[in-house]
């Protein structure tokens, strides 16, 4: 079977260098990391910021070497064949500031086309195209520095679809978008897959929601490692047999945090303070388990405010295997098992 | 009333001194200090050495005549020209297009032309190592001969920080041209300072210039600078030139005076200017690299 | 899903040189149309630029210098656009593309190094070119230069070779700009005045003594420079650093030298780059 994207035992380390000579420190980016995707999927690579997944798709996409292990992209190795991967890829990143501000929209868009070998014709029929289809053919004589961050973003991804790519990186594409922005972008990508179903996208995010809205397996990825890796469905599934509860509860003393910890049957949780409220997200292995956890609650002065049942979410895959939620990751709340955020 | 008067000093002084530090941290602490070295030493002796050679072919090495002194110490110390100039308006290109935290500079409680002035200080040291190298190397091996004793140093270090105030205005003005142009590729500052080489009197006398250009010159605060300076560390070698015999030591520092407070004053209504004129056009945030 | 084959796109794309032509003519698009747009540089990079020559001039006038001198000035001064050309649109451009994020998408891209290079220099040549030609006829005009050109093509080959070569350099300094961020711009800041001084521009090359010119010969615009004086000015064979044909054999060997030189390194730089993960880290 010919995979989009194969890599086996894949690790980066960085070589920090300090401004000072001397001592150059390590940094584990990327860890034994083995995943295939095949093609016409839309994979997703969930974690937290700093997790691995930009290194992930630096090499893939021939940027970076990795320190050991292999990567192939549609079979070619990037290390060895990068010539042979180059022009069946392409990729868009979040928050990028790519091309020229004295260009145009579609000035841009025709530079990068021609660096992949289209025609002037096609790359200009497919500018405009593409434009429409993400609501920027309006701005397409737009000089690309008077564009908004969002819609500069829209003709960043509007350059990754353009040359037609068989496997498109896509890192956070949606990051510093407001909401409206980020639903048109998701819209396009799938809509796109949906039109071409043998391309692959491989799509890095730390948004748990559009991992689960647009990707047909997602790998959780932490600290370099892949911690899972299954449809979003599946992946849930994995909690389908723990009841999990999300409950507002008044402001409690700080110990209520090392009460939950000795409850048995807390599998894990999140407490996060509010507006004058806390929240809390439980994962029990049985329902019974809550009677102990609201006991404990009143023993430390809380009372509830508001108690749901609710299917598991990717969020809670992700607590379940990192022990904490993404936000507390991101933040370097490390040490802990379970968190207060 | 007073309060308010403190507080503004204040702002001047936080602004300059921050905008200072940062100067010095991008100019020195990523670059390695050999190459730092070599960049500050290699750069100037080449630019005199330029000059020493041209010199030496034509008149056969002849280092005794007074024409050499006056050509090199006016190189010497027009390198402030360049440095401080550059120094200043380059930060607006820098902070803007490269790293892009002119707009938050800019809405931050600073007052933005002191911080521009703060971001040449670093470029000022530079040059000053520069400008105190290119004179060693000229006392050592050119015969150009500095007798201490017979140096005025306090007048000598007060013309050439009035000059180096004249040339951070300069270079202010410069800075507020910036805020309206794209980024080119070349150095502007540096182009400016290369050009305003012809008018200065730096490393010719003004009457080799044709009489429809010397105008040019009298009307440039730097003439009179790099006379002074010259005249202060070489005394008689320099005032044997006629462009500016007429003039005592004590009048040439007050026009110098006079035309920096004139320049002063332009500088800020330019500057003003242009900041209002770039904001009309929004590309206080631009990026234009191309 | 997984039974979705790998296709191909669709879509004709060129390759090998015709691509190599399209990445030249679309990376110089921005420039000349940067150029088109914003014309502050015609001040900038062609006015002044004569202004700082002149003084070059006047200072051979002072010391009373030979008529020939003024002439070996406007030429040098001439050359130097495309020095600045190579330096700075060309080799240190590099750590612009780099700290904007788009040198990882050229190296991501099929196309070659080289043709970015290529493409960010020629479209630099427009300017390059007026503020050579400008400095040396209005120059030439002002200060009233006698060009008599000896060979016309011979004049045309040695401009011809010393642009290759030079080029190639340039090629060859950029790919230094792959591994290294900011000390490579000092270093091309570095590379101004002393190659001026080294290469010649304001003085004939032969006063620097053999060895030194022979060493300062690496730089194309040494053995270029020396050349066209002696082909433009009669009576600058005196002044000529070797004979005009050994310049031109020197020229034709810096352009092959570099130019294969140039294919190598940027191809071994990219390689380590990737290596070390620097072609897309920013340190500013």
């Amino acid at each position: 079977m010919n995979f989009a994207i194969e890599t086996n035992h894949l690790s980066r380390i960085y070589k920090i260098r300090n401004n000072k000579k001397g001592n150059a420190k390590e940094l584990v980016a990327l860890q034994d990391v083995s995943l295939e995707v095949h093609p016409g999927e839309l994979f997703g690579l969930l974690g937290p910021n700093g997790a691995g997944k930009t290194t992930l798709i630096k090499i893939l996409t021939t940027l970076l070497a990795p320190t050991s292990g292999t990567a192939f992209v549609c079979g070619y190795d990037v290390v060895k064949e990068a010539h042979k991967i180059r022009p069946i890829i392409n990729m868009v990143s979040g928050g990028e500031s790519s091309g020229y501000g004295l260009l145009t929209v579609r000035e841009n868009l025709w530079m990068f086309a021609q660096f992949y070998g289209l025609s002037s014709k096609e790359a200009n029929q497919r500018i405009l195209q593409l434009l429409e289809v993400v609501g920027l053919a309006d701005r397409i004589n737009t000089k690309s520095s008077d564009l908004s961050t969002g819609l500069r973003q829209k003709m960043n991804i509007v350059r990754g679809f353009l040359t037609d790519p068989q496997v498109l990186f896509l890192d956070e594409p949606t990051l510093g978008l407001d909401v409206s922005a980020s639903r048109d972008v998701r819209r396009f990508i799938r809509q796109w897959l949906d039109e071409h179903p043998e391309r692959t996208i491989l799509l890095t995010t730390h948004y748990m929601a559009e991992a689960e809205e647009l990707c047909d397996r997602v790998a959780i990825i932490n600290q370099g490692r892949v911690l899972a890796c299954d449809t979003p469905a599946s992946l849930k599934h994995r909690l389908q047999r723990q009841a999990i509860y999300h409950l507002e509860i008044s402001q409690v003393n700080h110990h209520y945090s090392d009460d939950l910890k000795t409850i048995q049957g807390v599998r894990e949780f999140v407490l996060r303070p509010r507006d004058g409220y806390t929240v809390l997200e439980l994962i029990l292995d049985r329902d019974e388990t809550l009677a102990a956890v609201v006991n404990s609650l009143t023993e430390n002065q809380g009372r509830i405010i508001n108690l749901q049942k609710r299917e598991p979410t990717l969020e809670d895959v992700f607590v379940d295997l990192v022990g904490k939620s993404m936000e507390d990751v991101e933040r370097g709340n490390n040490g802990v098992n379970h968190s207060e955020s | 009333m007073q309060t308010r008067k403190t507080d503004s000093l204040s702002v001047l002084w936080r602004s300059f001194r921050l905008a200072t530090w940062l100067g010095w941290q991008i100019e020195s602490n990523w670059a390695d200090p050999f190459l730092f070295a070599v960049y500050s030493l290699i750069k100037p002796l080449s630019s005199a050495a330029i000059l020493v050679i041209m010199y030496s072919v034509i008149t056969q090495a002849d280092f005794e005549s007074p024409i050499f002194p006056y050509i090199y110490l006016g190189n010497a110390f027009y390198m402030y020209v360049g440095h401080v100039m550059t120094g200043i308006s380059w930060a607006v290109i820098d902070d803007r297009e490269h790293y892009k935290t002119m707009k938050y500079i800019y809405t931050a409680p600073v007052h933005f032309p002191s911080y521009l002035l703060g971001r040449g200080v670093a470029r000022f040291i530079i040059a000053s190592i520069s400008v105190l190298v290119t004179i060693t190397f000229g006392v050592l091996f050119l015969k150009i001969s500095i007798d201490p004793s017979q140096v005025n140093w306090g007048f000598f270090l007060l013309t050439l920080l009035t000059g180096v105030a004249m040339l951070a205005l300069m270079g202010l003005t410069l800075a507020g041209v910036m805020l309206l142009l794209v980024h080119h590729m070349f150095g502007v500052g540096e182009a400016v300072a290369g050009a305003l080489y012809l008018f200065s009197g730096a490393i010719f006398p003004l009457e080799v210039l044709p009489a429809y250009l010397r105008p040019i010159g009298f009307l440039m605060p730097i003439t009179y600078w790099l006379e002074l300076l010259r005249r202060l560390l070489v005394g008689k070698v320099a005032s044997s030139f006629p462009t500016l015999q007429s003039f005592s030591n004590l009048q040439l520092y007050l026009i110098l005076v006079t035309l920096t407070l004139l320049f002063a004053m332009l500088s800020f209504f330019v500057f003003r200017l242009c900041e209002k004129r770039a904001k009309e056009l929004g590309l206080i945030d631009t990026v234009t690299n191309y | 899903m997984s039974n979705v084959a790998i296709t191909a796109s669709t879509i004709p794309k060129a390759s090998g040189w015709k691509l190599f032509l399209k990445t030249v003519i679309a990376r110089a698009y921005p420039r000349i149309i940067g150029q088109q747009r914003e014309k502050s540089w015609m001040f900038f990079d062609i006015f002044l630029p004569i202004l700082s020559i002149a003084a070059y001039v006047f200072v051979y006038r002072a010391i009373g210098a030979p008529e020939e001198y003024i002439g070996f000035v406007v030429l040098g001064g001439a050359m130097t656009a495309f020095w600045l050309n190579v330096l700075w649109s060309m080799s240190s451009q590099l750590y612009w593309e780099k700290e904007q994020g788009n040198l990882a998408l050229y190296i991501m891209a099929p196309n070659s190094m080289m043709a970015i290079l290529l493409g960010m220099a020629l479209g630099g040549m427009v300017a390059t070119l007026l503020r050579a030609l400008v400095i040396l006829f209005i120059g030439g005009w002002i200060f009233q230069v006698q060009f008599m050109v000896a060979d016309f093509w011979t004049l045309i080959l040695v401009f011809f070779l010393t642009m290759t070569a030079l080029y190639g350099l340039g090629m060859m300094s950029a790919s230094l700009f792959l591994l290294l961020s900011r000390e490579a711009w000092h270093l091309a800041n570095l590379a101004q005045e002393p190659i001026y001084l080294i290469s010649g521009f304001y003085f004939p090359v032969k006063n620097l003594g053999f060895w030194i010119a022979l060493s300062a010969s690496l730089i194309p615009l040494t053995l270029g420079l020396d050349a066209m004086r002696q082909l433009v000015f009669p009576s600058a064979a005196q002044f000529g650093f070797l004979n005009l044909h050994l310049e031109i054999i020197g020229l034709g060997i810096l352009c092959v030298l570099f130019l294969i030189g140039a294919r190598y390194l940027l191809h071994y730089m990219e390689k380590l780059a990737i290596q070390e993960g620097r072609l897309t880290e920013s340190r500013r």
